[in-house]
């Protein structure tokens, strides 16, 4: 099962870096980010999965288990599913701030095509 | 290293959180207070840095010195339970308080010569101004004291964030706008990279503390700690602008504000190079019969010390000459730290000093050029010695740093760096020295063009001088006479206990595991009037001097151009150039 996740969280990533990579368009290239973004959560999450584990906090343990029971016991890595937490906010922001960059190069260059948009070079 | 801590390093550890939470009260501070005067972002910021860099000295009092210690500060006292970190620690290590100094230090000039450029802003303006600056430098010196591996991503990602809003903060114009839109891809796909590599190794082995991954690590590496260690540095590469991870670099120093790219130049992006020498020097375990991430970042630093030396010689636009060779000189101090040996590595802690201070110097002066007049291509300046004396002083003082005259700051550096490469390398030392004879070409002919040679017709009208300019302009300049002329101290009380920090990979891991420690002495010897290297570095500032003659007179060669073409501007060659570097560099670790 999880080798599945990884496998599309490396296929999700690739074909987001192929996106930035090869479309000319700014919104194709925000959102070939956003998947590679998305991917690096799938990622995390998967890497956070033990086989058979449960949720690490548990306000009453399942069939009869005791709370020390759960210490020692199978749980998934919640640090990995903090970290996604933390990109997640910080991508938020990120996408927040590269959108309103677009909307004013769109303003600017009436055009939101890389190749447009290329006074600096060499 | 003794385990026992003395109970007088408690008080200064506790204080190591107070030199990011200050700029960072500044930034909430100087918004708030802008709208009632304008002169209060420019006191609140000031203040708030200044004072970070005082709570720095203070901790730096018990860290350097023959006895060199290693101060950690656990949050929330959650201290290491049998070599088990669970919580976020801070470490006060010689090369990250480096860094973090520097970072105080040199960023209060920068906000002084910012707003004295800058005062005609409106209140508004100025306070998100100083608040994104200050909230740059706080993650700069949060970044170069942590000991967590997330901290130091999350650090870099409120760096890279704040850097966003500095280099767009002229919405109007729409090169900077670009400049920002190139800088965002590029960074975001780096700070995937690094938060991918970070999270496989806490996966693999359950920790992000530096010390306790180091450990970890030294037990053996397996295939996915390659791939995090590429992953890792060919992230933070982005941030340090080597090639070919530079794409975004030259762009983003172009449109903005002189004291905006010196921020970025002499501070932001050696960033890029403190994590890197943190992830390959103190946390991986090094010699090139475990991986080959250090000859890989010696093959890096060589593109991009001569493409960035190349291409700022290539130039008109005076600030690209500038960034083009921040990209050179991150390309040595790379060189010096890869190369792993005492000489070497303390050279490029005294040569990262001494880049930040003169690179901020000429980019202050080249910010000063355009504002007074104007104008930002070289080949429509010129004579402006005579106009702008003070401008032209500042930036012959910088370009001679560069070039390694005595007695300023860039002689004793540079002498570090060849004699560590020079007994390891000879033909990294080569490529140093005529990377060194191009860079004073470069530096040579901006020099010329802007301020040394006539121009025939006079300015229509120059702006006046400013006051804070010209006081941060002496500072900078004085700072570069003062790190060249006391050499013997700074390696003694700086240089040399920094490198012990990196060359005794064990004594880090140890202290940040067991609340602080002492690093054993490293010797580094430096003759400052080593024949030579005098003759060398009277050779390279000779040829570099024809080579600058010999260019100004003749049309672009045919490769400079082709190299010129290969920088078409268009982000996803930039991204595609910095996706290939990557995917070389994972494939080389993995094979």
């Amino acid at each position: 099962v999880i080798l599945g996740n990884y496998l599309t969280s490396a296929a999700l990533f690739c074909l987001g870096l192929y996106v930035v990579l090869t479309r000319r368009n700014i919104i194709r290239i925000v959102t070939g980010l956003s998947l590679m973004e998305a991917s690096t959560y799938l990622l995390l999450v998967s890497m956070a999965y033990r086989k058979g584990s449960t949720a690490p906090v548990l306000l009453q343990p399942p069939g009869g288990a005791k709370g020390e029971d759960l210490a020692r016991g199978n749980v998934a890595d919640p640090v990995l599913q903090n970290f996604c937490l933390t990109a997640i906010v910080i991508g938020v922001a990120i996408t927040g701030v590269f959108l309103a960059v677009v909307v004013r190069l769109a303003q600017h260059y009436r055009s939101i095509d890389t190749d447009k948009i290329r006074e600096l070079r060499g | 290293m003794s385990g026992l801590v003395p109970s007088s390093d408690a008080a200064p550890a506790a204080l190591l959180v107070v030199p990011v939470v200050l700029p960072i009260v500044g930034a909430v501070l100087a918004p708030l207070t802008a709208p009632f005067n304008r002169v209060l972002p420019l006191v609140t910021s000031i203040l708030a840095v200044s004072a970070s860099g005082l709570v720095l000295l203070l901790i730096a009092r018990r860290v350097y010195g023959p006895h060199t210690r290693v101060l950690v500060h656990y949050f929330g006292h959650w201290k290491p339970i049998g070599g088990q970190a669970l919580g976020i620690s801070f470490a006060a290590d010689p090369f990250g308080l480096t860094f973090a100094l520097m970072s105080a230090s040199i960023g209060t000039c920068l906000l002084l010569a910012a707003f004295s450029e800058l005062g005609r802003l409106g209140n508004r303006e100025l306070g998100g101004f100083a608040c994104l600056f200050q909230v740059l430098i706080a993650a700069l010196i949060g970044a170069a004291l942590t000991s967590d591996l997330i901290n130091l991503f999350v650090w870099f990602q409120v760096a890279s964030l704040a850097s966003y809003g500095l280099s767009g903060f002229f919405l109007e114009r729409p090169i900077a706008l670009e400049a920002t839109f190139k800088l965002i891809v590029m960074t975001t796909i780096a700070g995937f990279s690094v938060f991918i590599g970070a999270a496989m190794l806490y996966a693999q082995h359950g920790a992000l503390n530096f010390g306790q991954l180091r450990g970890s690590l030294a037990r053996g590496l397996r295939t996915a700690d390659l791939i995090a260690l590429g992953l890792l540095v060919t992230g933070f590469a982005t941030k340090a602008g080597l090639v070919p991870w530079h794409g975004w670099l030259p762009d983003a120093h172009t449109p903005a504000p002189g004291s905006v790219s010196a921020l970025f130049s002499g501070l932001m992006v050696n960033l890029g190079v403190v994590a890197v020498v943190r992830v390959c020097l103190q946390l991986f375990p090094g010699t090139a019969t475990r991986h080959h991430m250090t000859g890989m970042l010696l093959v890096a630093g060589v593109a991009s010390a001569f493409l960035g030396g190349i291409l700022a010689l290539a130039q008109d636009d005076l600030k690209r000459v500038l960034a083009w060779d921040t990209i050179s000189q991150m390309g040595i101090l790379i060189i010096g730290f890869a190369t792993a040996n005492a000489h070497s590595v303390a050279g490029s802690v005294y040569h990262m000093i001494s880049h930040g201070v003169f690179k901020a110097l000429l980019f202050l002066c080249a910010g000063g050029v355009v504002h007074t007049t104007g104008l930002t291509k070289m080949s429509e300046m010129g004579g402006l010695l005579r106009h702008r004396t003070s401008l032209a002083i500042g930036f012959t003082i910088g370009t001679a740093a560069i070039a390694g005259i005595p007695p300023l700051s860039g002689y004793a550096s540079v002498g570090l760096i060849h004699e560590g490469v020079k007994d390891s390398n000879s033909v990294v030392y080569a490529a140093v020295l005529i990377a060194q004879v191009i860079t004073v070409a470069a530096l040579g002919r901006a020099a010329y063009l802007t301020f040394y040679r006539k121009r025939a017709q006079p300015y229509q009208e120059l702006e006046k001088p400013r006051t804070g300019m010209r006081v941060a302009l002496g500072l900078l300049a004085a700072a570069c006479l003062a790190i060249g002329i006391f050499p013997r101290e700074l390696i003694d009380t700086v240089a040399a206990p920094a490198a012990a920090s990196l060359l005794n990979r064990d004594g880090y891991a140890h202290a940040v595991l067991s609340s602080g420690g002492t690093l054993p002495h490293l010797a580094v010897h430096f003759h400052y009037w080593l024949a030579s290297e005098l003759l060398t570095i009277a050779a390279t500032v000779a040829a570099g001097l024809l080579l600058a003659a010999w260019y100004v007179r003749r049309d672009e060669p045919r490769a400079v151009t082709a190299l010129r073409r290969l920088h078409t501007g268009l982000v996803n060659d930039y991204a595609t150039y910095a996706a290939a570097g990557t995917a070389a560099c994972l494939l080389i670790l993995i094979s």
